[in-house]
Protein backbone atom coordinates (compact mmCIF):
# COMPACT_ATOMS: atom_id res chain seq x y z
CA UNK A 1 0.00 0.00 0.00
CA UNK A 2 1.48 3.38 -0.92
CA UNK A 3 2.00 5.91 1.84
CA UNK A 4 -1.18 7.95 2.17
CA UNK A 5 -1.18 11.40 0.67
CA UNK A 6 -3.03 14.26 2.22
CA UNK A 7 -4.53 17.40 0.72
CA UNK A 8 -6.30 19.25 3.45
CA UNK A 9 -7.55 22.20 1.47
CA UNK A 10 -9.41 19.86 -0.90
CA UNK A 11 -10.94 17.86 1.86
CA UNK A 12 -13.40 19.94 3.78
CA UNK A 13 -14.47 16.88 5.78
CA UNK A 14 -11.05 16.65 7.35
CA UNK A 15 -10.81 20.33 8.16
CA UNK A 16 -14.26 20.09 9.70
CA UNK A 17 -13.10 17.22 11.86
CA UNK A 18 -9.91 18.99 12.90
CA UNK A 19 -11.83 22.18 13.60
CA UNK A 20 -14.24 20.30 15.80
CA UNK A 21 -11.23 18.98 17.71
CA UNK A 22 -9.96 22.55 18.03
CA UNK A 23 -13.34 23.54 19.49
CA UNK A 24 -12.75 21.00 22.22
CA UNK A 25 -9.19 22.22 22.80
CA UNK A 26 -10.61 25.75 23.11
CA UNK A 27 -12.96 24.57 25.83
CA UNK A 28 -9.99 23.14 27.75
CA UNK A 29 -7.87 26.25 27.12
CA UNK A 30 -10.32 29.13 27.50
CA UNK A 31 -7.43 31.62 27.45
CA UNK A 32 -6.43 30.65 23.90
CA UNK A 33 -6.73 33.42 21.29
CA UNK A 34 -5.50 31.13 18.54
CA UNK A 35 -5.28 27.39 17.88
CA UNK A 36 -4.01 25.59 14.81
CA UNK A 37 -3.20 22.17 13.42
CA UNK A 38 -0.40 22.31 10.89
CA UNK A 39 1.41 19.74 8.78
CA UNK A 40 5.17 20.07 8.41
CA UNK A 41 6.56 17.94 5.61
CA UNK A 42 10.26 18.22 4.90
CA UNK A 43 9.93 16.57 1.50
CA UNK A 44 7.51 19.22 0.25
CA UNK A 45 7.79 22.81 -0.81
CA UNK A 46 6.46 24.78 0.99
CA UNK A 47 7.43 22.71 3.99
CA UNK A 48 4.36 23.51 6.05
CA UNK A 49 0.59 23.95 5.73
CA UNK A 50 -2.07 25.04 8.18
CA UNK A 51 -4.79 22.37 8.13
CA UNK A 52 -7.22 23.88 10.61
CA UNK A 53 -7.37 27.11 12.55
CA UNK A 54 -9.31 28.84 15.28
CA UNK A 55 -8.93 32.51 16.17
CA UNK A 56 -5.56 33.82 15.02
CA UNK A 57 -3.93 30.35 15.19
CA UNK A 58 -3.54 30.00 11.42
CA UNK A 59 -1.98 33.46 10.96
CA UNK A 60 0.33 32.79 13.91
CA UNK A 61 1.65 29.52 12.43
CA UNK A 62 1.81 30.92 8.86
CA UNK A 63 4.02 33.75 10.16
CA UNK A 64 6.33 31.21 11.80
CA UNK A 65 6.49 29.19 8.56
CA UNK A 66 7.33 32.34 6.60
CA UNK A 67 10.64 32.63 8.41
CA UNK A 68 9.86 34.23 11.77
CA UNK A 69 10.33 30.90 13.54
CA UNK A 70 8.50 29.95 16.70
CA UNK A 71 7.17 27.13 18.86
CA UNK A 72 5.41 25.25 16.03
CA UNK A 73 8.57 25.19 13.91
CA UNK A 74 10.76 24.00 16.78
CA UNK A 75 8.21 21.37 17.79
CA UNK A 76 8.27 19.91 14.28
CA UNK A 77 12.04 20.16 13.83
CA UNK A 78 13.06 18.74 17.18
CA UNK A 79 10.06 16.48 17.76
CA UNK A 80 9.48 17.69 21.29
CA UNK A 81 6.69 19.70 22.91
CA UNK A 82 7.66 23.38 23.06
CA UNK A 83 6.45 25.79 25.73
CA UNK A 84 6.90 29.53 25.97
CA UNK A 85 5.32 30.85 29.19
CA UNK A 86 5.78 34.49 28.09
CA UNK A 87 6.34 34.69 24.36
CA UNK A 88 7.40 38.33 24.04
CA UNK A 89 10.18 37.99 26.58
CA UNK A 90 11.38 34.69 25.08
CA UNK A 91 14.86 34.87 23.52
CA UNK A 92 14.45 31.73 21.37
CA UNK A 93 12.72 33.44 18.43
CA UNK A 94 14.06 36.98 18.11
CA UNK A 95 12.24 37.59 14.80
CA UNK A 96 8.84 36.70 16.26
CA UNK A 97 7.39 39.84 17.87
CA UNK A 98 4.12 41.81 18.05
CA UNK A 99 5.66 44.20 15.52
CA UNK A 100 6.62 41.54 12.96
CA UNK A 101 3.21 39.90 13.28
CA UNK A 102 1.46 43.25 12.95
CA UNK A 103 3.51 44.05 9.85
CA UNK A 104 2.17 40.87 8.25
CA UNK A 105 -1.34 41.12 9.60
CA UNK A 106 -2.24 44.69 10.70
CA UNK A 107 -5.88 43.76 11.24
CA UNK A 108 -5.00 41.84 14.39
CA UNK A 109 -2.57 44.32 15.92
CA UNK A 110 -4.36 44.45 19.28
CA UNK A 111 -4.48 40.63 19.44
CA UNK A 112 -0.75 40.32 18.73
CA UNK A 113 0.05 42.84 21.43
CA UNK A 114 -2.14 41.04 23.95
CA UNK A 115 -0.48 37.66 23.42
CA UNK A 116 1.22 36.21 26.46
CA UNK A 117 2.09 32.49 26.29
CA UNK A 118 2.35 29.90 23.53
CA UNK A 119 2.78 26.14 23.22
CA UNK A 120 3.05 23.50 20.48
CA UNK A 121 3.16 19.70 20.50
CA UNK A 122 4.27 17.44 17.64
CA UNK A 123 2.91 14.10 16.53
CA UNK A 124 4.50 11.94 13.87
CA UNK A 125 2.41 11.60 10.77
CA UNK A 126 4.71 10.00 8.21
CA UNK A 127 8.43 9.34 8.38
CA UNK A 128 9.29 12.86 7.25
CA UNK A 129 6.13 14.69 8.22
CA UNK A 130 4.93 15.99 11.55
CA UNK A 131 1.50 17.28 12.53
CA UNK A 132 1.70 20.05 15.12
CA UNK A 133 -1.00 21.33 17.45
CA UNK A 134 -0.34 24.96 18.43
CA UNK A 135 -1.92 27.27 20.95
CA UNK A 136 -1.32 30.96 21.55
CA UNK A 137 -2.78 32.45 24.70
CA UNK A 138 -3.87 35.81 26.02
CA UNK A 139 -2.47 34.71 29.39
CA UNK A 140 0.78 33.09 30.52
CA UNK A 141 1.26 29.47 29.45
CA UNK A 142 2.50 26.78 31.84
CA UNK A 143 3.21 23.06 31.92
CA UNK A 144 -0.50 22.28 32.05
CA UNK A 145 -0.94 24.04 28.68
CA UNK A 146 1.41 21.45 27.21
CA UNK A 147 -0.30 18.52 28.93
CA UNK A 148 -3.67 19.73 27.61
CA UNK A 149 -2.31 19.78 24.04
CA UNK A 150 -0.67 16.37 24.50
CA UNK A 151 -4.07 15.00 25.49
CA UNK A 152 -5.35 15.78 21.96
CA UNK A 153 -2.46 14.30 19.98
CA UNK A 154 -4.02 10.91 19.46
CA UNK A 155 -7.33 12.40 18.46
CA UNK A 156 -5.60 14.51 15.83
CA UNK A 157 -3.62 11.54 14.54
CA UNK A 158 -6.85 9.59 14.35
CA UNK A 159 -8.45 12.42 12.36
CA UNK A 160 -5.49 12.41 9.97
CA UNK A 161 -5.75 8.67 9.55
CA UNK A 162 -9.44 9.02 8.81
CA UNK A 163 -8.60 11.49 6.06
CA UNK A 164 -5.92 9.24 4.62
CA UNK A 165 -7.99 6.12 4.66
CA UNK A 166 -10.83 8.04 2.94
CA UNK A 167 -13.13 5.22 3.62
CA UNK A 168 -15.76 6.56 5.71
CA UNK A 169 -18.09 5.36 8.28
CA UNK A 170 -16.24 2.83 10.37
CA UNK A 171 -13.26 4.97 11.30
CA UNK A 172 -15.40 8.08 11.59
CA UNK A 173 -17.76 6.30 13.95
CA UNK A 174 -14.84 5.08 15.99
CA UNK A 175 -13.45 8.58 16.17
CA UNK A 176 -16.81 9.87 17.34
CA UNK A 177 -16.79 7.29 20.09
CA UNK A 178 -13.24 8.20 21.06
CA UNK A 179 -14.23 11.86 21.17
CA UNK A 180 -17.33 11.41 23.23
CA UNK A 181 -16.33 8.76 25.71
CA UNK A 182 -12.60 8.40 25.52
CA UNK A 183 -10.60 5.42 24.37
CA UNK A 184 -10.15 4.03 27.85
CA UNK A 185 -13.85 4.00 28.58
CA UNK A 186 -14.46 2.30 25.26
CA UNK A 187 -11.79 -0.32 25.87
CA UNK A 188 -13.16 -0.89 29.34
CA UNK A 189 -16.56 -1.49 27.79
CA UNK A 190 -15.05 -4.03 25.42
CA UNK A 191 -13.39 -5.92 28.26
CA UNK A 192 -16.63 -5.87 30.26
CA UNK A 193 -18.45 -7.28 27.26
CA UNK A 194 -15.91 -10.04 26.69
CA UNK A 195 -15.64 -11.11 30.30
CA UNK A 196 -19.13 -10.10 31.41
CA UNK A 197 -17.43 -8.50 34.35
CA UNK A 198 -17.96 -5.22 36.18
CA UNK A 199 -16.20 -1.95 35.43
CA UNK A 200 -13.68 -2.30 38.26
CA UNK A 201 -12.53 -5.74 37.09
CA UNK A 202 -12.26 -4.48 33.51
CA UNK A 203 -10.27 -1.49 34.69
CA UNK A 204 -7.78 -3.57 36.70
CA UNK A 205 -7.46 -5.99 33.77
CA UNK A 206 -6.52 -3.13 31.43
CA UNK A 207 -4.11 -1.69 33.96
CA UNK A 208 -2.42 -5.02 34.47
CA UNK A 209 -2.09 -5.55 30.70
CA UNK A 210 -0.65 -2.05 30.37
CA UNK A 211 1.82 -2.70 33.15
CA UNK A 212 2.85 -6.17 31.91
CA UNK A 213 3.37 -4.99 28.33
CA UNK A 214 4.91 -1.67 29.33
CA UNK A 215 2.48 0.11 26.99
CA UNK A 216 0.71 3.25 28.16
CA UNK A 217 -2.86 2.60 29.13
CA UNK A 218 -4.38 5.07 26.71
CA UNK A 219 -2.24 3.81 23.83
CA UNK A 220 -3.23 0.25 24.66
CA UNK A 221 -6.87 1.32 24.82
CA UNK A 222 -6.74 2.95 21.38
CA UNK A 223 -5.00 -0.13 19.98
CA UNK A 224 -7.66 -2.37 21.50
CA UNK A 225 -10.51 -0.26 20.12
CA UNK A 226 -8.86 -0.30 16.69
CA UNK A 227 -8.41 -4.05 16.89
CA UNK A 228 -12.00 -4.71 17.83
CA UNK A 229 -13.28 -2.17 15.30
CA UNK A 230 -11.28 -3.96 12.61
CA UNK A 231 -9.73 -0.76 11.27
CA UNK A 232 -7.33 0.72 10.44
CA UNK A 233 -4.65 -1.53 11.90
CA UNK A 234 -3.22 -2.55 8.52
CA UNK A 235 -3.39 0.96 7.09
CA UNK A 236 0.14 2.22 7.73
CA UNK A 237 2.39 0.51 5.20
CA UNK A 238 5.68 2.38 5.27
CA UNK A 239 6.50 5.22 7.60
CA UNK A 240 2.85 5.97 8.30
CA UNK A 241 1.20 6.99 11.60
CA UNK A 242 2.86 5.29 14.54
CA UNK A 243 0.17 5.81 17.14
CA UNK A 244 -0.57 3.27 18.45
CA UNK A 245 2.73 1.56 17.75
CA UNK A 246 3.58 -2.06 17.09
CA UNK A 247 4.17 -2.84 20.77
CA UNK A 248 0.76 -1.41 21.65
CA UNK A 249 -0.95 -3.43 18.93
CA UNK A 250 0.83 -6.57 20.03
CA UNK A 251 -0.22 -5.99 23.61
CA UNK A 252 -3.80 -5.30 22.51
CA UNK A 253 -3.81 -8.45 20.39
CA UNK A 254 -2.56 -10.51 23.29
CA UNK A 255 -5.10 -9.01 25.67
CA UNK A 256 -7.92 -9.59 23.22
CA UNK A 257 -6.81 -13.20 22.63
CA UNK A 258 -6.85 -13.82 26.38
CA UNK A 259 -10.23 -12.14 26.76
CA UNK A 260 -11.79 -14.01 23.85
CA UNK A 261 -10.64 -17.35 25.25
CA UNK A 262 -11.65 -16.60 28.84
CA UNK A 263 -14.59 -18.57 30.18
CA UNK A 264 -17.57 -16.36 30.83
CA UNK A 265 -18.92 -16.26 34.30
CA UNK A 266 -22.55 -16.82 33.30
CA UNK B 1 17.76 -3.43 25.38
CA UNK B 2 18.22 -0.45 27.62
CA UNK B 3 19.34 -0.83 31.17
CA UNK B 4 17.73 1.99 33.02
CA UNK B 5 17.24 2.46 36.70
CA UNK B 6 14.76 4.61 38.55
CA UNK B 7 15.92 4.75 42.14
CA UNK B 8 14.28 6.76 44.86
CA UNK B 9 16.93 8.18 47.13
CA UNK B 10 17.07 5.94 50.18
CA UNK B 11 16.16 8.45 52.87
CA UNK B 12 12.37 8.89 52.73
CA UNK B 13 12.55 11.86 55.11
CA UNK B 14 14.62 13.78 52.64
CA UNK B 15 12.74 16.86 51.46
CA UNK B 16 12.18 17.23 48.65
CA UNK B 17 12.42 13.59 47.62
CA UNK B 18 15.12 12.88 45.03
CA UNK B 19 14.60 10.44 42.18
CA UNK B 20 17.88 9.32 40.65
CA UNK B 21 17.63 8.08 37.07
CA UNK B 22 20.38 6.34 35.10
CA UNK B 23 20.47 4.90 31.59
CA UNK B 24 17.98 5.87 28.90
CA UNK B 25 14.41 7.13 28.99
CA UNK B 26 12.39 6.51 25.85
CA UNK B 27 9.02 5.24 24.72
CA UNK B 28 9.90 1.74 25.89
CA UNK B 29 10.28 2.58 29.57
CA UNK B 30 8.62 5.97 29.97
CA UNK B 31 5.72 4.32 31.80
CA UNK B 32 8.13 3.06 34.43
CA UNK B 33 9.67 6.52 34.65
CA UNK B 34 6.25 8.12 35.14
CA UNK B 35 5.40 5.65 37.88
CA UNK B 36 8.70 6.30 39.65
CA UNK B 37 8.08 10.07 39.49
CA UNK B 38 4.56 9.77 40.86
CA UNK B 39 5.82 7.52 43.65
CA UNK B 40 8.59 9.97 44.46
CA UNK B 41 6.16 12.88 44.48
CA UNK B 42 3.47 11.24 46.58
CA UNK B 43 2.62 13.52 49.46
CA UNK B 44 5.43 15.96 48.64
CA UNK B 45 4.87 19.45 47.21
CA UNK B 46 8.22 19.34 45.39
CA UNK B 47 10.34 16.68 43.69
CA UNK B 48 13.93 16.64 42.51
CA UNK B 49 14.89 14.39 39.61
CA UNK B 50 18.58 13.71 39.12
CA UNK B 51 19.18 13.15 35.41
CA UNK B 52 22.99 13.39 35.49
CA UNK B 53 23.25 9.62 34.89
CA UNK B 54 20.89 9.64 31.89
CA UNK B 55 22.71 9.15 28.55
CA UNK B 56 19.69 9.62 26.33
CA UNK B 57 16.06 10.62 26.54
CA UNK B 58 13.50 11.28 23.84
CA UNK B 59 10.31 13.30 23.56
CA UNK B 60 8.40 10.73 25.63
CA UNK B 61 10.54 11.72 28.61
CA UNK B 62 10.00 15.43 27.87
CA UNK B 63 6.23 14.86 27.84
CA UNK B 64 6.42 12.97 31.14
CA UNK B 65 8.48 15.77 32.70
CA UNK B 66 6.00 18.44 31.52
CA UNK B 67 3.22 16.39 33.04
CA UNK B 68 5.11 16.20 36.34
CA UNK B 69 5.86 19.94 36.22
CA UNK B 70 2.13 20.60 35.83
CA UNK B 71 1.37 19.04 39.21
CA UNK B 72 4.41 19.66 41.38
CA UNK B 73 7.35 21.94 41.90
CA UNK B 74 10.00 20.23 39.84
CA UNK B 75 13.78 20.50 40.08
CA UNK B 76 15.95 18.80 37.47
CA UNK B 77 19.62 18.09 38.04
CA UNK B 78 21.59 17.73 34.79
CA UNK B 79 25.18 17.50 33.60
CA UNK B 80 26.62 20.65 32.03
CA UNK B 81 26.51 20.68 28.22
CA UNK B 82 24.74 17.64 26.91
CA UNK B 83 21.86 16.31 24.89
CA UNK B 84 19.45 16.60 27.82
CA UNK B 85 20.38 20.17 28.69
CA UNK B 86 19.77 21.09 25.03
CA UNK B 87 16.40 19.31 25.06
CA UNK B 88 15.32 21.19 28.20
CA UNK B 89 16.19 24.50 26.51
CA UNK B 90 14.44 23.73 23.20
CA UNK B 91 11.27 22.48 24.85
CA UNK B 92 11.09 25.29 27.40
CA UNK B 93 11.01 22.79 30.27
CA UNK B 94 13.76 24.88 31.83
CA UNK B 95 11.19 27.66 32.23
CA UNK B 96 8.71 25.66 34.28
CA UNK B 97 11.20 23.55 36.25
CA UNK B 98 14.27 24.63 38.19
CA UNK B 99 17.34 23.33 36.39
CA UNK B 100 20.47 22.72 38.43
CA UNK B 101 23.63 22.13 36.39
CA UNK B 102 26.18 19.91 38.05
CA UNK B 103 29.55 19.26 36.45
Amino acid sequence: MPAPTFQARDDSGTSDLLERILDRVQRDLPGAVGLAVSLHDRSHDPAGTVLATRGVGGQFVDAQLDGLGGPAIDASEHQVPVLSPLLWSDDRWPALSPESLTARDPGHQSVWQAISGAAATPGVWRADATVVLSAVLGEAADASTITTLIGYEQLITAAMMTAAAREGSQIADMLAVLQSRGAIEQAKGAVMGALRCDADTAWSMLRRASHDSNVKLRVLAVALVELIGGAPAEQPAVGAPIVPDEAARRAAGLLWAVLSAAPRSD
Amino acid sequence: MTHSRFALDSDPRQRPPVLVVTGEIDLANVGEFEKAMVQAGAGAPAVTIDLTGVDYCDSAAVRALFSMAASTELTLVVGSAGHITTLLGISGLDRVATVVVRD
